[in-house]
């Protein structure tokens, strides 16, 4: 009979545990509850809109910039309230900033520590992983605390401090246009470019991007010259313990988008021209579709909630009702996101599988997808974005754009409603927002770690996470590492995931 | 050795993220010259969460020393005064923090929620959250106004939305070196909470010239209209500035008086409240009748470069 374990997981920004069964040796089904609920949508309503800007970036420590950008969005939205260019420029440098800070954090304070178990101690290549590696002393691990706290200066440039600034205003940005800080912030892109090639590509950027196919990057890593690279020790570590050839999930991918293009991004904010475009990639048949907003649904049927019809509603419709009911086969009070009916997985691989990028394909071609793929994407990312971020600011300091505009004269009306949808660190992020009487009437957030973390649906069809842990073999039930590696390549954020709350299982327990 | 255990409740991380940010000493390096033993960090260590539970019972049991407890996020009672809205190891987290703060010498509150509740028991307080030793401005929280850690100190407050990481390390420093620790009113140490963001604020003068601003995006003051709480909260951020870069005054983003125990206040946050020409709070400690009596002044006696907005703030 199958075996049943209760697990907690930390390193994953907030708290969560897993409900795993066990057969075999190997999880044979999962269960994926968060243990925090924080009710921000609460928080919200009757408050001015404007609010949001300062309340929900604190949702998160780690993406606020996101929720910021996501909440301005909907509210520029819902007036149809122009931005200049320049703003949108400085909001995607910070968001960038953002992104490369937390792609960093994440793959080497978060994820890469774990290779470092004893547990490996006996694989080849170990003590490199340890030099690099290892937790508060590896090498990568504190020039990683050094360099991603850099990074986020562009931000306190332009936004006054990170994290948790309300610089992104309806209309554009608070900062005045200035030589002067985009001058720093040159500086500080060159640093960072200059330890990214040296010390995690072991090459230039430029370099980088002829890699184009998995024989490429086979080439690329290697080289002896680029053994010690955090790239190439990382790869190593995790073909060493097989993390090239598990934790696939779902195989449907969503974007929103990354970075809306500074000229086309205006009223009525209906086309999502971004640098990294929105859509859908289904890997069952290597399909791309367009994205649509309206095909989202929260189902609520495994979840606690007051609900009246039980069907799924989209986040305009939907509503945040905490309501315990011990019984029958609801188990957690996470809500479960769908695309169009189905599960989803959200973050850098669906991003750079949504936009056709060669490389990651070529890659999910040959092993499929994978713990290891989804964390490569998180070397792969920064290179582009580090080179936008050195164009934008190339553009902000021409003589043709630097006196300006950064923001334009705007006005909230009594009565609107609008969304705010950006792609955070970690995957897909929306805000959707109802304006009655000049407050906020109803406040919905769907964070990325509610897309992947999500429970089963009305089919019962499970989540990404709980479809990516089956069939793992669990080595250690007290702390089974495969389980760890495999939640933790989703750079997991619990606190982001709102709707959370005490799973009914453990409130028998302790009650 | 000292020994640091890093609790995370109600909150968002931000305390922590903001700390990755600080500088002489950084967190490595910080851990290093003061000998620490970080027992526990929720973002940070490698340690399986079931080694830590182990040394949690060693703790409790009076088997291991612990010098400082640090916890970050407010605590949630509910529903219904039972803690299940966060839970570790399948309890209510509150009983853990309970259990190691009678075991620290030093229990300190990182950020706002932890301190005094913060955006976590803002209006309605869906969770019934409540700092450790403060609900807002009122005494008492998960522990009465008269509870002591074993040092003697009561639960040391470094607020912030996030707390100041310079502020964070400055105090946990002070705290492993047994320096002495003065707290004010509200438990908040001294050393870096006797400073108003308004000081060193780089639009100071279109301040004491009543250069006001109704939208964002200009050189004024942002204290008479679009909310900025900087003369009235205390806290370094325009003397020891954010990411060793700027302050959101300095950005044009008003001071949300993210220090102060009622943060965030129930008023719309980016508007001033005003009777006529004047706000209904004024700087701290300054009377009303003078505060007319220097504005009309003040105005009048502002320079063509300041009434003209010429200088950068």
């Amino acid at each position: 009979m199958a075996k049943k374990i209760r697990l907690n997981l930390n390193r994953v920004e907030g708290d969560l545990e897993l409900e795993l069964s066990l057969g075999g040796g190997r999880v044979e089904d999962a269960w994926c509850i968060g243990t925090l609920y924080r009710g921000f949508e609460q928080i919200m309503i009757n408050r001015a809109p404007m609010d949001s800007l300062a309340i929900t970036p604190r949702v998160c420590g780690i993406c606020g910039t996101a929720h910021l950008m996501s909440a301005v969005h909907a509210l520029e939205k819902a007036f149809s309230i122009p931005v200049p260019p320049n703003a949108t420029r400085i909001r995607n440098l910070c968001l960038m900033a953002e992104e490369v800070q937390s792609d960093c954090r994440q793959t080497f304070l978060m994820f890469c520590i774990d290779l470092c178990h004893p547990a490996y101690a006996a694989l080849p290549g170990f003590p490199e992983t340890l030099e690099a590696f290892e937790e508060l002393k590896g090498r990568i691990y504190r020039q990683t605390v050094q360099h991603s706290k850099k990074i986020l200066e562009i931000v306190a440039l332009f936004g006054g401090q990170w994290p948790h600034s309300s610089y992104m205003v309806p209309g554009g940005v608070t900062a005045l246009p200035s030589l002067r800080p985009i001058g720093e912030a040159e500086s500080i892109v060159e640093t960072f470019i200059s330890w990214y090639e040296e010390a995690v590509l072991g090459g230039t950027l430029e370099a980088w991007l002829e890699v184009r196919t998995a024989e490429d990057f086979e080439a690329w890593i290697s080289e002896p010259s680029r053994a010690a690279s955090a790239l190439a020790v990382f790869t190593r570590a995790c073909r060493a313990i097989g993390l090239h050839q598990v934790g696939a999930g779902v195989g449907l991918y969503l974007s929103y988008g990354a970075h809306p293009e500074p000229e086309k991004w205006m009223p009525p904010y209906t086309e999502r021209a971004c640098l990294r475009s929105p859509g859908l990639f289904d890997a069952s048949d290597g399909s791309f579709h367009p994205f649509d907003q309206a095909l989202i649904a929260e189902d609520i049927s495994h979840s606690w909630y007051h609900d009246r019809q039980e069907a799924p509603k989209h986040p305009f419709l939907s509503e945040t009702l905490p309501k315990y009911k011990p019984d029958g086969d609801r188990y957690t009070w996470a809500k479960a996101p769908r695309y169009g009916g189905r599960a989803v997985q959200t973050g850098p691989l669906a991003q750079f599988l949504v936009l056709g990028d060669p490389l990651i394909h070529s890659l999910l071609k040959q092993h499929g997808a994978s713990a290891w793929l989804r964390q490569l994407v998180r070397f792969h990312r920064p290179v582009s974005t580090l080179l936008a971020m050195r164009d934008i600011l190339r553009e902000l300091a021409s003589p043709a754009l630097s006196s300006g505009p950064y923001i334009l004269p705007a006005r909230l009306g009594e009565e609107g409603e609008g969304f705010g949808l950006v792609e955070a660190a970690r995957g897909s992020l929306g805000h959707w927002v109802r304006i009655k009487e000049g407050r906020v009437a109803k406040y919905q957030i769907v964070a990325p770690t509610t897309w992947n973390a999500s429970p089963r649906d009305r089919q019962g069809r499970r989540g990404h996470w709980e479809e990516s842990l089956i069939g793992l073999p669990v080595e250690s039930e007290e702390n089974p590492l495969l389980v760890g590696h495999v939640i933790r390549s989703h750079d997991p954020c619990l606190v982001c995931t709102v709707h959370f709350v005490q799973s009914g299982r453990s409130f028998r327990f302790g009650g | 050795m000292s020994s640091l255990i890093w609790l995370q409740a109600g909150g968002c991380s931000g305390d922590t993220m903001a700390l990755l940010c600080a500088e002489q000493p950084d967190i490595t390096e910080f851990i290093k010259q003061t000998g620490l033993e970080l027992l526990w960090h929720p973002s940070l260590s490698s340690k399986s969460p079931a080694a830590f539970q182990r040394e949690i019972d060693e703790i409790a049991k009076g088997g291991r020393e612990l010098t400082v407890l640090c916890v970050e996020g407010s605590i949630e009672t509910g529903p219904n005064g039972t803690g299940y809205y966060d839970t570790i190891f399948g309890r209510p987290k509150s009983e853990l923090i309970r259990a190691l703060s009678l075991a620290a010498a030093y229990v300190v509150a990182v950020g706002t929620c932890a301190s005094f509740g913060g955006v976590t028991a803002a209006y309605p307080n869906p969770t019934d959250a409540t700092g450790l030793q403060f609900r807002q401005y009122n005494p008492g929280g998960l522990f009465d106004s008269g509870w002591r850690a074993k040092s003697g100190l009561p639960v040391v407050n470094i607020s912030g939305c996030p707390a100041h990481p310079q502020t964070v390390v400055g105090v946990l420093g002070m705290l492993l070196k047994n320096r002495p620790l003065d707290l004010n009113q509200w438990n908040m140490p001294s050393e870096y909470y006797q400073t108003l963001v308004h000081q060193g604020c780089t639009r100071n003068e279109y301040h004491e010239y009543d250069a006001e601003e109704t939208q964002f995006g200009h050189e004024g003051c942002l204290f008479f209209n679009l909310g900025c709480q900087g003369p009235l909260t205390l806290a370094t951020c325009n003397s020891q500035l954010w990411n060793q870069r700027s302050s959101k005054t300095r950005a044009g983003v008003p001071c949300l008086g993210c220090t102060m125990p009622d943060f965030p206040r129930a008023a719309p946050l980016f508007s001033t409240e005003k009777v006529g020409e004047v706000p209904v709070i004024l700087p701290l400690g300054v009377s009303r009748p003078n505060y007319m009596a220097y504005k009309g002044l003040a105005q009048a006696a502002a320079p063509e470069r300041i009434a003209n907005r010429r200088m950068k703030p």
